[in-house]
């Protein structure tokens, strides 16, 4: 503690592995604070912000995006070494992302089927979070991860306090804010229940269901939320709810299993029918 | 010592991985011996496979998907996407479901016009490392850029839910639409950012460039009285007129070998420029009176803009006048829609359309079955689409400063690809700068 | 029975929005139920028209639908999600702001209570029945939540009779409905014709005088007994509410808890719709440099799986265990507290929760009618202060690897007027608040013996000499040392527990000659773990025999080796009446317990200090609960006695 330029200042570095950078940049949107976290952190390595590079050591290093690729498995580890606390961000670091419907499909076939020429691209078979290769000291949860947790982490690095990322449903913030249920009222699929919060229950908020960006909390009880929404729909239409952007976090890994063998059964269509369709927007 | 000089000798030029860009990107320069510069732009992005990701999925699954391509323009994808299922399934949305759209666009082009003009961009002409450093010495202009991105993150946030992967975007229109009062907050702040981005105009037009001349061929979409955003027909500088689901009738994806991303081209292979620059030499005549004031009040003319890859941040602030005005606009007249979402059916066939991502056309295309559920899909970025145009300018800038110490010609390679304001998160499906010499 | 008073006034329908103006007067907000996007919420109602006219609710367990369309009452649609308590009892809401300056000093300032104006439109008798219970929860015992008070006083209420009954409802098995018969300051009951007003308080009265109707008819007042009575007879008695306390209380073990737990997603939704449940927790909110400090309240559930945790572990770690929590408070341990159910029967838990369990279902399940109601006498609240203060840390000195002791010399000489076992919320800006047992009361400094198990306390221990620090207290129960004058008393303890004996031990030294013979029994891991090592061995030479064991032996130590009960299994204090303070963890003093026992010390005459998780230390959290007692309020000692079953008992 103290003032903003006393003591030496923690060295972070702010990395990427497989993902869209949204996490990252989330870290600029902090608009209000970005300037006094520059003056109290000592941003060595942030490719996306800074020319100026580092290899480290760190003393907090944020770790946005999946492990996907053999270059991506050495990189976490070299890493990890060189840092004191590594924190990963986001859906794809914490629990593997929406890359991670690869892990039920046939890889190779799938990078054939994106690029013609498949092998000079340089992939794992699978995309996994960053725990699975190496210790994760802390974790934000979220696709993208939400302002306010990484100004919390930020801000208790700082002070030195444990930071407060409740475990708890997005049924909570949802109920605190006043809104009323979507799935009660409006028969809506929501995954809330489920889900740790963090978002400030957005998609309830804006007459969704929530769909679990956050990932599954402590103790989700996916059967009995599954039953229940599964009286009036089809099973895999409740199974694909969770082939989202935490399928591969382990209590919604059998429900996203069941859903991704369904999508791989999806037919492709007939030549015939496309062409007919093809010329489109001159509306 | 002087490193050119032992370039020379080991025909090698190599810039580690590009930064203050979105993504991983390499860039690769071989020279031969006649001087002849050769440009690769490698993109080592982890392949992410949203084309096989979608397959199988509803519409609606689709627009969460393709938002995740790039957390700096999920806008976009979700844009692209809808109006591509919306014209399948032949949607007709409430007209005020269609402005509601055009202002969370405009939330995007702020954010992410400011984030590369300030925050990736400036820092360059300014001689700094990152605008944190520049804040240093230009605390007044960084905290400028922070209020304008603010807002464009706020706007987006308002209409989508949250600024980064917004949730309101349906196939038919919105889960949810603001109420009038939700926008009021907007009003004060849009009115002081459109008095700072004006200002910034004639800020950035005064920068100093390198010299840089070019004829690049632009394309774009071209609106009968709109700006393009998420409508009007896919138009090129010579003459290339097609319907925005039409794309493939004149461009094609491969991959090159050295690079995870796809690659497109015109079928004629001339390479083209999307963006900024583009939609500002195709449609000048189409910017909102206040933009179009700020351009004429710098004296720089579109053909000016349009030869010199430098002065790309020029038509970026002209645009983000354009769209901080529009914004205003359409707050002041909002309206809620009356049908929210409009109820839809799924049909077989092929939907496919193009917006114009704040970095350049955006083009979707989805096989869709009967049921709804996408059988394929090709996504072409813009990044990728440029890629061809930003390797051919390399090859021609390049040979002016490879004799320059390592470190400045590296930043001035930097400078021209930052120019592009490259988003290699959604080429992939982009850069070290590496040099061979022959 | 409803019965319309002579001065019953009739108000047309289409003079409704003259009552509207009349509730506005001085400025009152009028909040009602209004539809949004298609859902009944509470909001501002601005004329008649923003009531929901036409609209009637469909309830079942887990599902709500709203229909339009039936005519033109505004009161015909039922309770919604949202309960009066966002109002009264807001989801958050600032209590205090703290600032430490660059000097070190630190500041606390709690948030002054700024009540909105608001005239509540359409209350039902079941949530007036809930504003009851809160006032006396959070407003009825000795410590006040003052914000809660300051919006009731400002609130005006305006009640609804129920002319239609919800699926869910059960206010008539917990005896706070249909009938509206306290509680409000006017009352409606709807017609087809236009509404009839009558007064439950003076300031009602005023208004009712001014009530552009006319006198209501007796036919009038007729129809209105009769619609609230056919609602009484539509929802029956659904719950058998005699007796339930005790019923409950038996079923502690019952297998329906597993069974609940399967379907139960413990996602709190019963409880956040739940108008009396009153859990909070309290977060601290810094800027990044930890100098302003918000410490705000946030509705919480016993539901969540941290409610119950602390350093060591989780009280409560099953689904079950949190379900039954829940359920026994509401139906059982609520009486011990308060007096009255914690329920009202207003249903919401039922419609609201997303898997449809039924409260109404379980309870018949769990605990069927059979024994007469035998209601528990409600307890007095203990009577302890609580304030804030800023003491400055005079020195800290280690005691053993991982504790320290810390002296504090608080600003405010209440706080060394504390006793023996009771403790002290610490405040540090940036931090949780962190509740610590005062290990000594001097004349003019209090010492805190603190052991670092985390950031929090780890940061406690390392703060300079000089330092200011915020002190709540002193808080909770203390060792009842006037019972054991003249008494053989018997202290019994391990590792970190001596900490809160020792002011106890003080007391006792400080008049040797009133007490008999006296037993300090300690346990540590190492020799080294022991705290106050020289003291230990003063106290020896004082007239107090100390006892010591460890786990485990170091080198020059020729005491004795294994657990602290052992020290116990040779004496007999059935001799003479013998009373005993125990502290440690839960299963020491359980075996402890068990070991007195059988040599003399019966449960009544032992005490024991209980661990639970402490938020606020003023028992208006929920957090610490324990069956019938709040642990940092009615606590931390108790009576092997008073705690009963529940002493040792996993889960609760």
């Amino acid at each position: 503690m103290g003032g903003p330029t006393t003591g030496r200042r923690p060295r972070v570095g702010v990395v990427k592995l497989a993902s869209c950078d949204g996490c990252q940049l989330t870290l600029l949107d902090l608009e209000d604070e970005l300037l006094a976290i520059g003056e109290r952190f000592d941003l060595v390595e942030f490719p996306e912000a800074t020319s100026r590079r580092s290899l480290g050591p760190f003393d907090v290093l944020l770790v946005e995006g999946s492990v996907s690729t053999p270059e991506q498995v050495e990189q976490i580890t070299e890493l990890r070494e060189k840092t004191r606390l590594l924190a990963t961000i986001g859906a794809c670091a914490t629990a593997g992302g929406i890359q991670a419907m690869r892990n039920w499909a046939d890889e190779p076939e799938w990078r054939a089927s994106v690029y013609p020429s498949p092998d000079v691209i340089e992939s794992l078979p699978t995309s996994k979070p960053v725990a699975d290769y190496v210790t994760v000291d802390a974790e934000l949860r979220g696709c993208p991860i939400d302002p306010h947790q990484l100004l919390e982490l930020l801000t208790a690095l700082r002070v030195g306090r444990r930071p407060q990322l409740p475990d708890e449903a997005v049924c909570l913030e949802c109920k605190r804010q006043g809104r009323v249920c979507v799935l009660v009222a409006g028969a809506t699929a929501c995954l809330g229940p489920l889900t740790q919060t963090g978002c400030g229950a957005l998609c309830p908020g804006y007459a969704r269901g929530c769909y679990a960006c956050f990932g599954p909390r402590e103790e989700a009880n996916v059967d009995s939320l599954s039953r229940w929404i599964g009286d009036d729909r089809p099973a895999a239409a409740v199974d694909r709810l969770f082939a989202g952007f935490t399928a591969w976090s382990a209590p919604f890994r059998p429900s996203a299993a069941r859903a991704a063998e369904g999508f791989a059964g999806t037919k492709p269509l007939e030549t015939a029918a496309g062409a007919a369709h093809e010329e489109h927007g001159d509306a | 010592m002087h490193e050119g000089a032992v370039l020379a000798e080991e025909h090698e030029f190599s810039v580690g991985q590009l930064t203050r860009v979105e993504g991983e990107g390499r860039l690769h320069l071989t020279v031969d011996r006649s001087g002849k510069v050769d440009a690769q732009l490698r993109i080592f992005e982890a392949p992410r496979y949203f084309e096989r990701i979608v397959v199988g999925r509803h519409p609606d699954e689709v627009l969460d998907i393709v938002a995740r391509i790039c957390g700096i323009c999920p806008v976009a994808y979700q844009m692209s996407a809808v109006h591509a299922f919306e014209s399948l399934f032949e949607v007709q949305v409430d007209p005020a479901v269609r402005v509601l759209r055009r202002l969370l666009y405009c939330g995007e082009w702020i954010e992410s016009h400011a984030l590369h003009i300030f925050m990736l961009h400036a820092p360059d002409f300014l001689g700094y490392a990152s605008a944190l450093e520049m804040a240093a010495d230009h605390r007044e202009l960084v905290e400028r850029a922070l209020r304008i991105k603010k807002l464009g993150n706020r706007i987006v946030a308002i209409v989508g839910g949250r600024a980064i992967h917004p949730v309101s975007p349906r196939v038919g229109g919105f889960s949810r639409s603001p109420r009038a009062s939700e926008l009021e907050e907007l009003r004060a702040p849009l009115a002081a950012a459109l008095d700072e981005a004006v200002a910034s105009v004639a800020l950035v037009a005064g920068l100093e460039t390198p010299p840089s001349d070019r004829d690049a061929r632009l394309v774009a979409l071209r609106h009968p009285s709109e700006y393009p955003m998420n409508d009007g027909r896919i138009v090129s500088s010579d003459g290339i007129d097609l319907a925005p689901g039409a794309w493939r009738d004149a461009f094609h994806e491969d991959q090159v070998p050295w690079s995870h991303a796809l690659q497109a081209h015109a079928a004629d292979g001339v390479p083209y420029l999307l963006g900024p620059t583009a939609r500002l030499a195709l449609s000048s005549d189409r910017l909102h009176p206040t933009a179009a004031a700020a351009l004429a009040a710098t004296g720089l003319s579109v053909e000016e803009i349009r030869r010199n890859v430098f002065r790309s941040i020029v038509a970026r602030a002209v645009e983000l006048v354009h769209a901080l005005a529009e914004a205003q606009d359409i707050v002041a007249g909002y309206r809620r829609p009356e049908v929210t979402l409009t109820p839809w059916q799924p049909r077989a066939g092929v939907a496919a359309w193009a917006t114009e991502a704040p970095r350049g056309l955006l083009f979707h295309r989805y096989e869709v079955d009967e049921g709804g559920h996408v059988t394929a899909a090709q996504i072409v970025p813009p990044t990728s689409q440029n890629q061809a145009a930003i390797e051919h300018d390399l090859e021609l800038f390049a040979p002016a400063v490879l004799d320059l110490p390592h470190a400045e010609a590296t930043l001035r390679l930097e400078q021209l690809i930052r120019s592009y304001d490259p988003c290699i998160s959604c080429a992939t499906h982009f850069l070290k700068v590496r040099i061979d010499r022959e | 029975m409803v019965t319309a008073a002579p001065e019953a006034i009739f108000l047309p329908r289409e003079r409704l929005d003259a009552l509207l103006d009349l509730l506005r007067e001085g400025g009152r907000t009028v909040i009602g139920p209004t539809v949004q996007d298609g859902n009944l919420v509470l909001d501002e109602i601005g004329t008649a028209a923003d009531l929901p006219a036409g609209w009637r609710d469909e309830q079942e367990p887990g599902r709500y639908r709203l229909t339009d369309g039936h005519g033109d009452r505004v009161f015909d649609v039922v309770n919604g999600q949202l309960s009066w308590k966002r109002y009264t009892y807001p989801a958050r809401q600032e209590v205090g702001r703290m600032e430490r300056q660059a000097d070190g000093s630190v500041s606390f300032a709690a948030t002054p209570p700024d009540p909105p104006r608001l005239a509540f439109l359409g209350v039902r008798a079941c949530e007036l029945a809930a504003l009851g219970i809160h006032d006396r929860v959070l407003a009825g015992g000795t410590f006040v939540d003052e914000d809660y008070r300051a919006r009731r006083e400002a609130a005006l209420v305006v009640a609804v009779q129920c002319t239609r009954a919800g699926r869910g409802c059960f206010c008539t098995s917990m005896g706070t409905g249909p009938e509206v018969r306290s509680g409000h300051d006017l009352v409606l009951t709807e017609l087809d014709e236009g509404f009839l007003v009558e007064a439950g308080t003076p300031a009602g009265e005023r208004l009712l005088a001014r009530v552009p109707g006319r006198k209501a008819t007796a036919w009038e007042a007729g129809a209105a007994t009769a619609a609230v009575a056919t609602v009484r007879a539509e929802i029956g008695d659904p719950v058998a509410a005699d007796g339930l306390r005790d019923r409950l209380m038996d079923k502690l073990d019952s297998p329906r808890w597993a069974e609940i737990a399967d379907r139960c997603l413990a996602c709190a939704n019963c409880t956040m719709v739940c108008p009396t449940c009153f859990c909070t927790t309290t977060t601290v909110s810094s800027d990044l440099d930890g100098r302003v400090n918000t410490t705000e309240r946030t509705w919480d559930s016993c539901f969540t799986v941290g409610f119950a945790k602390v350093a060591g572990g989780n009280f409560r770690p099953k689904r079950e265990d949190r379900y039954r929590q829940w359920l026994t408070h509401k139906f059982a341990t609520w009486v011990d507290q308060f007096g009255t159910y914690g329920c009202v029967g207003c249903g919401r838990c039922v419609t609201w929760c997303p898997v449809g369990i039924d409260v109404r279902a379980e309870l018949a399940a769990i605990a069927p009618p059979a024994s007469p109601p035998e209601r528990a006498p409600s307890r007095p609240a203990a009577a302890t202060p609580g304030r804030f203060d800023v003491a400055r840390l005079i020195a800290s000195s280690p005691e053993t690897s991982d504790t320290t002791s810390l002296r504090l010399a608080p600003g405010d000489p209440a706080l060394l007027a504390g006793l023996p076992g009771q403790f002290v919320m610490v405040e540090r800006p940036g931090f949780p608040s962190l509740p610590i047992s005062v290990s000594r009361f001097g004349t003019d400094e209090l010492v805190l013996t603190v052991r670092a198990v985390g950031p929090a306390t780890t940061g406690l221990i390392a703060e300079a000499p000089g330092a200011e620090i915020g002190l709540r207290g002193p808080l909770g129960r203390p060792w009842p040392i006037d019972r054991a004058l003249g008494r053989d008393l018997v202290i019994v303890t391990g590792g970190i527990g001596l900490a809160p004996l020792r002011p106890a031990i003080d007391a006792v030294l400080a008049d040797r000659e009133r007490f008999g013979d006296v037993l300090l029994a300690y346990g540590a891991r190492t020799p080294s773990d022991r705290l106050f090592r020289d003291e230990l061995e003063r106290w020896s030479r004082s007239g107090i025999e100390v006892a010591q064991i460890v786990d485990r032996a170091e080198a020059g130590w020729s005491g004795r080796v294994g657990v602290v009960s052992q020290l116990l299994e040779t004496r007999d204090f059935g001799k003479r009446p013998t009373i005993a303070f125990v502290c440690g963890p839960e299963r020491m003093m359980q075996a402890t317990v068990g070991v007195l026992r059988d040599h003399g010390v019966p449960a009544e005459r032992c005490w024991v200090s209980m661990e639970r998780h402490m938020q606020c230390g003023i028992g208006l959290c929920g957090h610490c609960q324990m069956g019938p007692y709040f642990v940092c309020r009615d606590g931390p000692v108790f009576s092997v006695a008073e705690l009963g079953e529940l002493f040792g008992r996993e889960g609760i």
